[in-house]
């Protein structure tokens, strides 16, 4: 009985710091799991930024794999993570639709005029309910949206050099 | 420039915790000890200096001045940003662990000098995995090319006074427990027959630390009060259970160090709790920082940093656990208590303290295990913690009555019985007396109140009859937690909440209290804009009470919107309004809460402070002596 006492401490200690590796290795905080996932993507109408129409959701999802990413002028990571959108676009192909988070819609030209724009539509979330809808945490966040119109993939934050990878793998096996 | 002494001054430091830890294990080289030590302490202190003056010339070529400050923002904060951000808070944490490095340092004497040296080179390691830590994955000096012209600002809830001071009093209490954890494994690698009462030497600093997390942990949740605008101080969010935990077992370290000092009984179990408590410092900060838990405390988050800091907590649990299981059995005796006396009280308290430890540990990785299990994200929130905690808990309130009056060794049952008796009728009748007020009669409330009164009553009356003067700092410590004990039933028993929209001069009665909206004025501040509600509070005579007026701010720096709700106070409630979402035509909405004696739980935080800093300065005395 006595010997538990010295020796349970350390035996405890052992399996929580395992399971506290495997639970590091594992995990990268940007992937947070969305509750849309394996979804539809959310029905929405709103305006677009540069052509005078509106943009509506059922009728430009599900037809092809499409990239979702929320940006806007005044964040810093948004330029970080530009050069890679651009590639998605242009290099890959892939159609990339831009949601304009809380931004200022003179500012937003500014910016894609100096940064280019790889957006085949840019549409506008003013009071950030769009992203309320989509669950979104903060931008830029990209999610990856399949032929038939449902979420596959979310990533929180700048892309990355692998998470560029990533996405392309992802891609790859939706098609 | 800057940056570069910064990063100098730290691998200085680095440099001197080696050279403290080789120096430390030869007796004969006792100046050099003495050097290692105040150059540390020196040299942190300077990278922690360069740090502020480079956040107050808003030098934005360092990269974490540039992420974390603004230059439109106010001095006050430009400084406390210092501390608000991952890599700048752990040049604090490795601050404080020099500091307490040479506190243990002026301990130093002839005759203990075997304890203190081993002493200090388990702090020297401590203090160097922290500094490589920051050096590797965390330094504050990383510069940026091109320099940025200004900043990315810093996250406007945290600009708060009660905040700025929070996590310095926090690290204090974290670190303070280093201390504790460095004397264990001393003790545990020496000989028992070094004649030296460890002990001795390990109180100060768990009073010190446990004073110092309570009163951090107080201003906290005062700044969840009165910033997060939801009424509420306390949720149950995983960073501050890691802070709960740890002054938990730190209140049962606190109290068995006592039975040690007495009876020389329990010994290692205190040198096993004092390993704990630390590891459980290092453990919540790994929870956090790692990004495993994540919470309302965003700091950046980082898997490398991670993997570095369980790798360090596991290192120093491995070495200080194994010895532990080697080495302590020389620490025990046998001796038995008596159920009804003042160590068979503090045992129980012991045995409870754990068992709401263990309790809120597991609620709080609870989510972790189901989701690595089954894949499903599933939250624990209050109402786990709500219905676990405080059952567990009230056997330790009515024991923390009794025992300060308990005798050691055996009591008297009927002096006992005595002695309690008007306590007791005393506790009764204002228990009575205030359900009166509140006019309500919830047993949670019932029973939250006798404690509280039966707390304040047990340790009052000894403080009034000429008290034992090494007794008075417990004594206020004791009262302090009981009116803590009082705030927070008052505040979660009787709170009301009241969600509406209003209109200009709409009238609402709460709790006797008529509140109109007058206007909704627009302002503009240095860094944000607002939009400031008036609320006119009128009593049951129909006087003015107060004039309220919560904001709702807008940083566009930060793209940010806060609350910032207005609270009228005093000594029997807090009437709380925040001002939500509206428009002319359809009204605000808004937000009402009255809060019974909510004060009391930052009455009673502070009376404990003062008890703690004052038993801390009895026992440094006593070493001294």
């Amino acid at each position: 009985m006595r010997k538990i006492f010295f020796i349970l401490p350390i035996t405890l200690f052992l399996v929580l710091g395992i399971f506290f590796y495997l639970l590091v290795i594992d995990r990268n905080p940007s992937e947070i799991p969305t509750a849309l996932m394996n979804k539809n993507v959310p029905k929405f109408e709103v305006d677009e930024l540069f052509d005078n129409k509106k943009f509506v959701s059922i009728n430009e999802f599900g037809n092809e794999i499409v990239l979702v990413n929320f940006f806007a002028s005044w964040c810093k990571p948004c330029r970080d993570e530009h050069a890679f959108i651009e590639n998605f676009s242009k290099k890959d192909g892939i159609r990339v639709i831009g949601v304009n988070y809380k931004d200022k819609s003179s500012s937003a030209i500014a910016w894609l005029n100096e940064v280019g724009n790889p957006y085949s539509n840019v549409v506008l979330d003013k009071k950030g309910k769009l992203a309320i809808d989509w669950g979104v945490y903060g931008i830029p966040e990209t999610f990856i949206i399949d032929s038939n119109g449902v979420i596959k993939y979310r990533h929180v934050g700048p892309i990355t050099e692998k998470v560029y990878k990533k996405i392309n793998i992802i891609i790859k096996n939706n098609k | 420039m800057l940056a570069y002494l910064g990063t100098a001054t730290i691998c200085l430091t680095l440099f001197f915790s080696l050279s403290q830890f080789f120096f430390s294990r030869k007796s004969s080289q006792i100046k050099l000890v003495n050097f290692s030590v105040n150059a540390q302490l020196l040299f942190s202190l300077f990278a922690f200096i360069f740090l502020i003056y480079a956040y107050i010339v808003s030098d934005f070529s360092v990269k974490n001045v540039f992420q974390n400050s603004h230059s439109t923002k106010p001095l006050i904060y430009k400084i406390s940003a210092v501390w608000g951000n991952h890599e700048g808070s752990m040049l604090l944490w490795i601050l404080v662990l020099t500091l307490f490095n040479y506190f243990i340092f002026k301990f130093y004497n002839s005759k203990n000098s075997k304890l203190i040296l081993k002493t200090l080179e388990i702090q020297s390691l401590i203090i160097f995995g922290f500094v490589l830590f920051s050096l590797l994955t965390s330094n504050p000096f990383e510069k940026i090319l091109p320099v940025p012209e200004n900043g990315l600002g810093f996250n406007p809830i945290l600009q708060d006074p009660a905040l700025a001071i929070h996590p310095p009093l926090l690290y204090i209490g974290y670190v303070g427990f280093s201390a504790a954890f460095s004397i264990s494994v001393a003790t545990l690698s020496l000989d028992k027959n070094f004649e030296v009462d460890w002990f001795k030497y390990m109180k100060p600093f768990v009073v010190i630390a446990w004073t110092f997390l309570t009163i951090g942990i107080a201003f906290g949740s005062l700044w969840a009060y009165y910033e997060l605008g939801w009424g509420g101080w306390w949720f149950w969010d995983p960073v501050e259970n890691a802070s709960f935990m740890p002054w938990l077992l730190g209140t049962a370290l606190l109290h068995s160090l006592i039975i040690v000092e007495k009876r020389k009984s329990l010994q290692s179990w205190v040198l096993l709790l004092s390993i704990l408590t630390f590891l459980l410092s290092v453990i919540g900060t790994f929870l956090v920082r790692s990004g495993i838990l994540t919470s309302v405390h965003t700091f950046a988050l980082d898997p490398t940093r991670g993997i570095y800091i369980l790798t360090l907590v596991t290192l120093l649990a491995v070495y200080s656990l194994i010895l532990f299981s080697l080495n302590s059995k020389k620490f025990l005796n046998e001796s038995y208590f008596v159920f009804f006396s003042r160590e068979g009280s503090i045992l129980l308290n012991n045995v409870i303290m754990l068992i709401v430890c263990a309790t809120v540990f597991l609620g709080t990785i609870y989510p972790l295990i189901i989701e690595a299990l089954t894949n499903n994200k599933i939250s624990v929130g209050e109402p786990y913690f709500n219905s676990t905690v405080i059952p567990i808990m009230i056997p330790a309130l009515l024991v923390m009555g009794i025992g300060p009056i308990l005798s050691w060794g055996k009591t008297n049952k009927f002096e006992m019985l005595k002695k309690i008796f008007p306590v007791m009728v005393a506790a009764l009748v204002l228990t009575i007396i205030f359900l009166y007020i509140f006019k309500s009669y919830k047993p949670a409330g019932i029973l939250g109140l006798f404690l509280a009164f039966w707390i304040i009553f047990n340790n009052i009356l000894p403080l009034i009859k000429l008290p034992e003067k090494k007794l008075i700092s417990m004594h206020l410590a004791h009262i302090g937690i009981g009116l803590i004990i009082l705030g927070i039933t008052g505040s979660s028993v009787w709170q009301e909440e009241k969600i509406l929209k209003m209109k200009f001069n709409d009238e609402i009665i709460v709790k006797k209290h008529t509140i109109i909206l007058e206007k909704i004025s627009e302002i503009k501040a240095i860094n944000y804009v607002a939009l400031r509600g008036n609320f006119l509070v009128f009593d049951g005579n129909k006087k003015l009470v107060t004039k309220l007026e919560p904001e709702n701010r807008f940083y566009p720096v930060t793209n940010n919107f806060t609350t910032e709700a207005s609270i009228h106070v005093n000594l029997f409630r807090d009437l709380y309004i925040v001002l939500g979402e509206g428009n002319l035509d359809d009204g605000w909405t808004v937000r009402i809460y009255f809060n019974p004696l909510v004060i009391w739980i930052w009455i009673g935080a502070l009376i404990v402070f003062i008890g703690g800093i004052t038993l801390t300065a009895i026992n440094i005395k006593k070493i001294k002596n």
